[in-house]
């Protein structure tokens, strides 16, 4: 059974001037362990995918269901605890919360699903290079110590899926191949699947699956389509 | 457990990063408590003072034997009484001096070995050893005087007070009596010596049965009566207006406290939307969100009440000496030097902050949790939404305005007014935004096409205006208040001032007369310095379950013949002056027109000697600071009704055309006094009879003035807060400016141009509202409190006053706003289109 299995989703929004649709009955799966890349213009709909997974947006129609259970059917605060527990996210302005030091901002999660394992917190610390911030406020860091940070946080608690959205948009070429090396390498150390929004081709080619998303509908892309 | 307590540190860190917006929401809410429950405590304070203080010396007595002539009780009818075997009577001087300063001090006068024994009776603290009996009731004898009044007369243990007079108060012994009030307790003794009398003044009865009543009632010589006692009542019905009064003025201060907590939360949960935003994301439920905020609410709730309480008991101590001497002033009423703070006003602080948090809170929590997690709250959305709640807000301020509208015809109590003065406020308030985006609106429009600088600066107000809007709301409430209360005070003073002229028309007013009289007014007239003189007598009774007082007045007294009358009927003065009606013409304050409601030509029963008297109202004259029905008769029919009556001294007019060139006709008048065995005591002037007058009114407003001026700082700082959040939330922006080439000063407009134009906009809108809530103040809540009336009379002073303060306070915050961004630009440059 796939973890994730996305049927026939469609997502428009109304506004004054009339309705912009956004996805049109769009389908895939993702294997747990498995990696995607999902990728497609600026104003495709990728991010908006990534929300309605997260349980963060509501489709018009269509189902996705994580593990077996349909996201739509889960109320506000069952969407929360999915987030809590089994996904985690990735931005690329990393949201991490500014007023609390770097240690603590990773453990965040892995505190709120209580999975802390502190063993598998220094390993992540240690190929991360973090071990010399953790008593650094966010603002005190770089952008890419931030993203470490924020990649930290999102693996700590070892969750089922990963979701990422342009995680290396803010880095540096040089510094988003490091990252994203990483990144690839640590999820599947925590055993995760990873579903990541990317308009890189390179940063694709590290992942298992490339998906292209072109006039509110999704296609596989094989390795010859680029 | 674990969700919730990482979910509060989270939240909760954002203050320790950003102690000032913890700074700005403290004082918010301490202020509002604070301003709250100064007024609280004093309420409750005098309201177990009026149940205490008075039974000092017996006043919770049940019975009082006053004499039914003269003002005084011989000591010897006293003397006889205890022979007889009535050990419940005690003998009481009640008396007030003038100190060296001016300051007048009540002084109660009593035998202290001849208190009733049961404890607690009487009130004064009879424990302790015999030495300081001994010394209390023996030469030099002892003034007991309060902690809090010795303070501040800045006396030490053991001095004597020079008096006016030139006399000495007995030596000092500082007392922490609460019971005693502001009075000055002395031997019986002491006070005959120091008032060179040998009189008292009344004597209190302690508690009696019926049976024992009858016994003393029929032992008592014809001179003097037994009169049932009623006061302790009638205080707290007396008060209670005043009090009303202050109570809604605190809870003004309290609501304005609220707006100001509604701006600081809203600003905190502003600051963190994005930690709220990333708890989120982390799958944070907002269940979880809300007992967070609630907690934290809870947190500062305590914090907030516990700084407040002190904050305004310190605010209740320093009004307190004002409050005790003007509610003695006003009602006499004595109000006990020591403040308590009771647990249950306590509680309720800290109840009332927080149900007032939750409900500042409320609003923004409910926006947070239709917050969309993914599309943020960018600025133009807030743009959006403050459109959205704008027109919101507008229907809420005409359903307010209309429900006031409805309202005002049925207002026939001072709480339902004060309901009105609520409505009209609130609506006003939230009618405030749309009138501020109007005016911005209006202001675009005709800037020149031609200054794209000033356009800017103008139409930066839109992204100022969500900011501000709550502190402008605030400052509005304040600057009504302040201008409402300086126009109520200001009209005030005024017809206050030209009735003290018009009713003090006499240069000396004995206080008693006595036989030596008859020789002065001789001597006066024939050496020429005394041109007339008026001998009124007076009667203490109830009607209608008050005190009130009759007072017999000679008709052709030069004071009689000016009364000013504020409602007559044709020709009622004379109709006044004559006697032989059946329901004879009277007089009356105009309390007894307002608060009994009795209108002109309506009927009265008196109860006299002979039975229930009526009496028909000829017309109601003005009787400001006075708390109690009062009636005018002439002389004659009062005495016929009740010749028990007492005569209340004479007002002596003096004949200035008789002035010599060394000696004056007043300076003739006093010498004459003193050569007739008249003490300087006994007299006083009309110029000081008109000080104290006024002291009396000017300290009834100290409190309003106090609390007025509180609420305005209070909202200042809401102002300031706005200011800050404002700059705190577009630093980038100001950046962003910086690099393009603004300069500082162009960066200081922006700030200051919309600024001046809400200020302004605020300010025209208080002052026409302020000028609605004075009319309503003076024609509608005075009278219903205190059944005085008096014209309004607007003033440009008070409006003018408002707007350099105003203009001060725009100044002023700006001047930090450029601090501000001289330190923090720097940063922000530093970052502009870093990605790290």
């Amino acid at each position: 059974m796939p973890l994730l299995d996305i049927t026939d989703l469609t997502k428009s929004y109304a506004h004054a001037e009339g309705v912009t649709p956004v996805l049109d009955r769009v389908g895939f799966s993702l294997k747990a362990g498995e990696s995607a890349a999902l990728r497609g213009e600026s104003g495709s709909g990728k991010s908006t995918l990534l929300h309605l997974i997260a349980g963060l947006d509501e489709a018009d129609s269509g189902v996705i269901h994580f593990d077996g259970q349909a996201i739509q059917s889960l109320n506000e605060q069952e969407r929360a605890k999915l987030r809590r527990d089994r996904l985690s996210l990735v931005f690329q302005q990393f949201h991490l919360i500014s007023t609390l030091p770097v240690l603590d901002n990773i453990r965040f999660q892995a505190a709120l699903c209580g999975r802390y394992d502190e063993m598998f917190e220094q390993e992540l610390l240690g190929k991360l290079g973090l071990q010399d911030q953790l008593h650094k406020y966010p603002h005190q860091l770089s952008g890419g110590q931030q993203q470490r940070v924020a990649i930290a946080r999102a693996l700590l608690h070892k969750p089922a899926l990963v979701l990422a959205d342009e995680p290396t948009g803010n880095l540096d070429e040089q510094s988003s191949l490091q990252v994203m090396s990483l990144f690839k390498d640590l999820v599947q150390q925590a055993g995760s699947a990873l579903l990541m929004v990317t308009h890189s081709r390179e940063m694709a080619n590290y992942l298992d699956h490339q998906w292209w998303l072109q006039h509110h509908t999704l296609s596989l892309l094989s390795a010859s389509d680029d | 457990m674990t969700e919730l307590r990482w979910t509060l540190r989270a939240l909760l860190s954002h203050y320790w990063r950003h102690p000032w917006q913890a700074l700005f929401l403290l004082s918010g809410l301490v202020a509002g408590v604070a301003l709250w429950s100064a007024v609280q405590v004093i309420n409750a304070h005098a309201k177990a003072s009026y149940e205490q203080a008075d039974s000092l010396l017996g006043a919770q007595r049940e019975y009082t034997i006053y004499p039914k002539q003269g003002t005084s009780i011989k000591q010897a009818s006293y003397i006889k009484l205890r022979r007889q075997g009535f050990t419940e009577i005690f003998p009481v001087i009640e008396a007030r001096v003038e100190t060296q300063q001016g300051m007048l001090l009540s002084i109660i006068a009593t035998d202290l070995f001849a208190l009733p024994t049961e404890s607690g009776s009487t009130g004064v603290a009879v424990a302790g050893d015999n030495r300081a009996w001994l010394d209390f009731i023996q030469p030099p004898y002892q003034a007991w005087i309060p902690e809090a009044l010795a303070n501040q007369l800045d006396l030490i243990q053991g001095q004597q007070l020079l008096l006016k007079n030139g006399d000495l108060l007995p030596p000092t012994v500082i007392r922490s009596d609460a019971q005693q009030g502001w009075q000055i307790l002395l031997d019986i003794g002491a006070a005959q010596a120091l008032l060179s009398r040998d009189t008292l003044d009344y004597l209190a009865v302690g508690p009696v049965d019926d049976e024992r009543r009858q016994a003393l009632e029929e032992a008592l010589p014809a001179s003097l009566s037994l009169v049932k006692n009623q006061q302790a009542l009638n205080l707290t019905q007396l008060t209670d207006s005043l009090h009303t009064n202050l109570s809604a003025m605190s809870l003004l201060s309290f609501a304005v406290g609220l707006f100001i907590v509604f701006n600081a939360v809203r600003f905190s949960l502003w600051y963190r939307q994005q930690t709220v935003k990333n708890l989120r994301l982390m799958g944070v439920g907002l269940n979880t969100l809300a007992v967070a905020l609630l907690l934290e609410a809870l947190l500062w709730s305590v914090i907030a009440a516990s700084a407040g309480l002190l904050a305004g008991y310190a605010i209740s101590l320093k009004l307190l000496p004002t409050l005790g001497s003007m509610m003695d002033g006003l009602y006499g009423a004595k109000m006990s030097s020591e403040l308590l703070l009771k647990p249950t006003t306590v509680f309720i602080a800290w109840a009332m902050t927080l149900i007032g948090l939750l409900f500042a809170l409320s609003l923004p929590m409910w926006q947070v949790s239709k917050q969309s997690v993914i599309h943020g709250s960018q600025l133009s959305s807030k743009w959006r939404q403050d459109k959205v709640s704008r027109k919101q807000l507008g229907i809420l301020s005409v359903m307010l305005g209309l429900a006031a509208a409805l309202l005002y015809p049925f207002i026939d109590s001072v709480l339902m007014g004060f309901v009105l003065l609520g409505l009209i406020l609130f609506s006003a308030a939230w009618l405030l935004p749309y009138l501020l985006a109007s005016g911005l609106a209006a202001v675009s429009k005709v800037t020149p096409k031609q200054r794209p600088l000033l356009r800017w600066m103008i139409s930066d107000g839109w992204a100022q205006l969500p900011t501000l809007r709550t502190a402008m709301m605030a400052l509005l409430l304040a600057l009504t208040c302040n201008f409402g209360v300086e126009t109520l005070i200001g009209s005030f003073r005024t017809s206050f001032t030209d009735w003290l002229s018009q009713r003090l028309t006499a240069d000396i007013y004995l206080r008693e007369q006595r036989p030596e009289i008859a020789a002065l007014i001789a001597e006066g007239k024939s050496t020429g310095w005394l041109s007339d003189t008026h001998a009124r007598m007076e009667m203490s009774t109830y009607w209608q379950n008050r005190p009130a007082d009759l007072r017999g007045l000679v008709p052709t007294a030069p004071d009689t013949q000016t009364l000013p009358l504020a409602k007559a009927i044709p020709q009622a003065m004379q109709l006044w002056n004559e006697s032989d009606h059946s329901e004879p013409w009277i007089l009356a304050n105009e309390q007894v027109h307002y608060l009994a409601g009795i209108p002109l030509g309506g009927s009265i029963t008196l109860d006299t000697v002979n039975g229930p008297q009526v009496f028909k109202v000829a017309g109601f004259f003005y009787d400001y600071g006075n708390a109690r029905y009062q009636f005018y008769l002439p002389r004659q029919m009062l005495l016929k009704h009740w010749p028990q009556a007492r005569d209340s001294g004479i007002a002596l007019w003096v004949n200035h055309l008789a002035e010599g060139e060394k000696n004056t006709s007043m300076s003739m008048a006093e010498k004459a006094m003193l050569k007739a065995g008249f003490a300087p005591g006994d007299w006083i002037t009309q110029s000081r009879l008109r000080a104290v007058a006024m002291d009396i009114f000017e300290r009834t407003f100290t409190i309003t003035l106090a609390m007025n001026t509180l609420t305005l700082i209070v909202a200042g700082l809401a102002l300031l807060t706005s200011l800050m959040a404002i700059l705190q939330e577009r630093l980038p922006q100001f950046a962003g400016w910086s690099a393009l080439g603004v300069n500082r000063w162009e960066q200081l407009m922006v700030i200051l141009i919309p600024l001046l134009l809400f200020v302004t906009i605020s300010w025209l809108l208080a002052v026409s509202l302020g000028a609605l809530l004075s009319w309503l103040l003076i024609h509608k809540l005075n009278v219903m409190s205190f059944g005085w009336s008096m014209p309004m009379l607007w003033q440009a002073t008070p409006a003018l006053a408002l707007a350099v303060l105003c203009l001060s306070l725009v100044l002023f915050s700006v001047a930090v706003t450029h601090w501000r961004l001289r330190s923090q630009l720097p940063k922000a440059l530093a970052q502009l289109g870093s990605t790290g």
